[in-house]
């Protein structure tokens, strides 16, 4: 299964790179995963991406993934891409960055993931981590990893203090999406030495799985990093409302070691809990978790990640105690 | 008039000065060479000349590596050590540069798209850097004991300014080459090329 991936992943990118071939300067990267859980899964996944520059400062990203896990409703390897067994476009963007003065303006136009909080997929698909935080896994009635924009997104400021905002249509991929509709974004970040603190805010149509379940989705999060001599520690507090009549409340906080000592290296620890409360219904949920693991880079663009995962609480279809182990590779082709 | 009294005065103090480097025998030439490796050019192939005469650094110059599009540029730097080299995020994610192995070794973290990092490069050798969240960033800084140095564009051709005249021991370098090249050269001596088999 992973030569397969890593065969599809080769071929994708050679018509990647003739479809972008308008492009001053290109990239093209793919990456394959391929996984094993003790929860009883096995799961692939590839991702194509090209980027660059077009012209006049601007540039662009694509993103292509396709994913595949023998028990979709598991969270196991979902910490960034779907795994519904089909090609999803995940971002499609023109983006212009531009710091005169050290003032800093951007402004993105396309496809593109939701700004609320760490949510880049670099954050959440590489750092180490198998799994989503709780709060951010699209079954759980937060914020997913999986949302993503059809719109335009502009950021202002100086770089200790920006203000992003998104407005656009949900055009989130895998199987809770958001209904059509107007959403909108803000988010306020702000850097002063080690610390990165952020506080994001959206007010969203809701994702619908039963047909009770109506009214904006509105959610508030408070985001912090800081980081110090290889030992980065973030987490966020996602608090609100999914839809009418229901709220949910999570928080994650990540221990990432990299000290140059440990080479190679990285080892990650996290711990969670989310809430989840629908009085009509008298349904109140309450899970924790805690991850402990290690990503190691290998020669040749490999990387192995390990994860060690304990649930309690309201859970269901989930062991107390899971081993997750991926093995990675990424490769980058520059033809231009 | 006065003008024309002050152009004189500085003719003749310019060639009091050229006279003097002369008679020190601090006669400079561009050292022009091509790298290659088989019959392929070498680009990014980095090399220099001992000088164990060359006096200090009077304040540390800076040097660039940025990180735009995901990716280090260049993807070689060459510097003299007690070079200051600036790390300016030109992305819209997070990095986290590091360097583990030999050479100077250091992590700085994360910051955010339009902060840079700064770091002292005070020994020779060379410090492999890449980021610890995307795993296809990668380049080399290559810290010199030496003010005479270059790196081979794309059709290897490389240029070390202002060599004193004479003969010197070369080192070259290039990613990937399993050996430093190393020789002699003259400023004087015609075509300088460097092949690796």
């Amino acid at each position: 299964m992973a030569l397969r991936a890593l065969a599809a992943a080769t071929s994708i990118a050679y018509v990647l790179a003739a479809a972008t071939a308008q492009a001053q300067s290109m990239t093209v990267e793919a990456a394959a995963i391929t996984g094993v859980s003790t929860d009883e899964l096995a799961a692939d996944a590839v991702q194509l991406r090209t980027f660059g520059d077009i012209a006049g400062g601007v540039r662009y990203f694509g993103e292509l993934s396709w994913g595949w896990s023998s028990d979709a409703d598991n969270d196991a390897f979902a910490a960034a891409y779907p795994y519904g067994n089909r090609v999803d476009v995940i971002e499609a963007y023109a983006e212009g960055i531009f710091h005169p003065h050290n003032v800093l303006f951007t402004a993105r136009g396309g496809r593109f993931r939701t700004p609320f909080g760490i949510y880049n997929a670099s954050d959440q698909a590489y750092t180490g981590f198998l799994r989503p935080p709780l709060i951010r896994y699209h079954e759980y009635s937060g914020i997913s990893n999986q949302f993503l924009e059809l719109g335009g997104d502009m950021t202002f400021g100086v770089p200790w203090l920006t203000v992003e905002t998104a407005v656009g249509a949900p055009a989130d991929v895998g199987h809770a999406v958001r209904t059509a509709g107007v959403d909108s974004v803000t988010r306020v970040q702000a850097y002063y030495g080690p610390l990165i603190a952020g506080f994001s805010y959206i007010s969203s149509t809701p994702i619908v799985l039963e047909e009770d379940q109506t009214g904006r989705s509105r959610f508030t999060g408070i985001d912090l990093r800081w980081a110090h001599r290889g030992l980065q520690l973030r987490g966020e507090w996602i608090t609100g409302r999914p839809y009418d009549g229901a709220s949910t409340t999570g928080w994650y906080g990540d221990a990432i070691l990299h000290a140059v000592s440990m080479g190679p290296v990285t080892a990650v620890a996290r711990i969670e809990r989310i809430a989840f409360d629908e009085r009509a219904k008298s349904e109140a949920e309450t899970t924790y978790r805690q991850t402990i693991g290690a990503r190691v880079r290998l020669p040749l663009g490999f990387t192995v990640n390990v994860n060690v995962v304990h649930h309690a609480g309201d859970l269901d279809g989930y062991k107390p105690m899971s081993l997750d182990v991926g093995l990675m590779w990424s490769g980058r082709r520059s033809p231009m | 008039m006065r003008k024309s009294v002050r152009s004189w005065r500085n003719v003749f103090v310019l060639s009091l000065i050229c006279s003097v480097a002369s008679a020190n025998g601090q006669t400079t030439a561009d050292l022009h060479g091509t790298a290659r490796a088989g019959d392929r050019p070498a680009p990014d192939t980095v090399v220099w000349l001992d000088a164990p005469n060359a006096p200090p650094l009077a304040a540390p110059p800076h040097a660039l590596l940025d990180q735009r599009n995901l990716a280090f540029t260049p993807k070689v730097l060459v510097i003299r050590a007690g070079t200051l080299v600036d790390f300016p995020n030109n992305d819209r994610v997070f990095h986290n540069v590091f360097s583990f192995r030999d050479g100077k070794r250091f992590d700085l973290g994360l910051y955010p798209v339009g902060s840079k990092k700064r770091v002292l490069f005070d020994r020779a050798g060379l410090s492999r850097i890449f980021c610890n969240i995307h795993p296809n960033m990668a380049a080399y800084v290559m810290t010199v004991d030496s003010p005479y140095f270059a790196r081979a564009d794309e059709s290897g051709a490389f240029t070390i300014p202002g060599v004193p005249a004479g003969t010197h021991r070369y080192h070259a370098w290039r990613p990937g080459a399993p050996d430093e090249l190393t020789g002699t050269v003259a400023t004087a001596g015609g075509a300088f090329a460097i092949t690796w088999p």
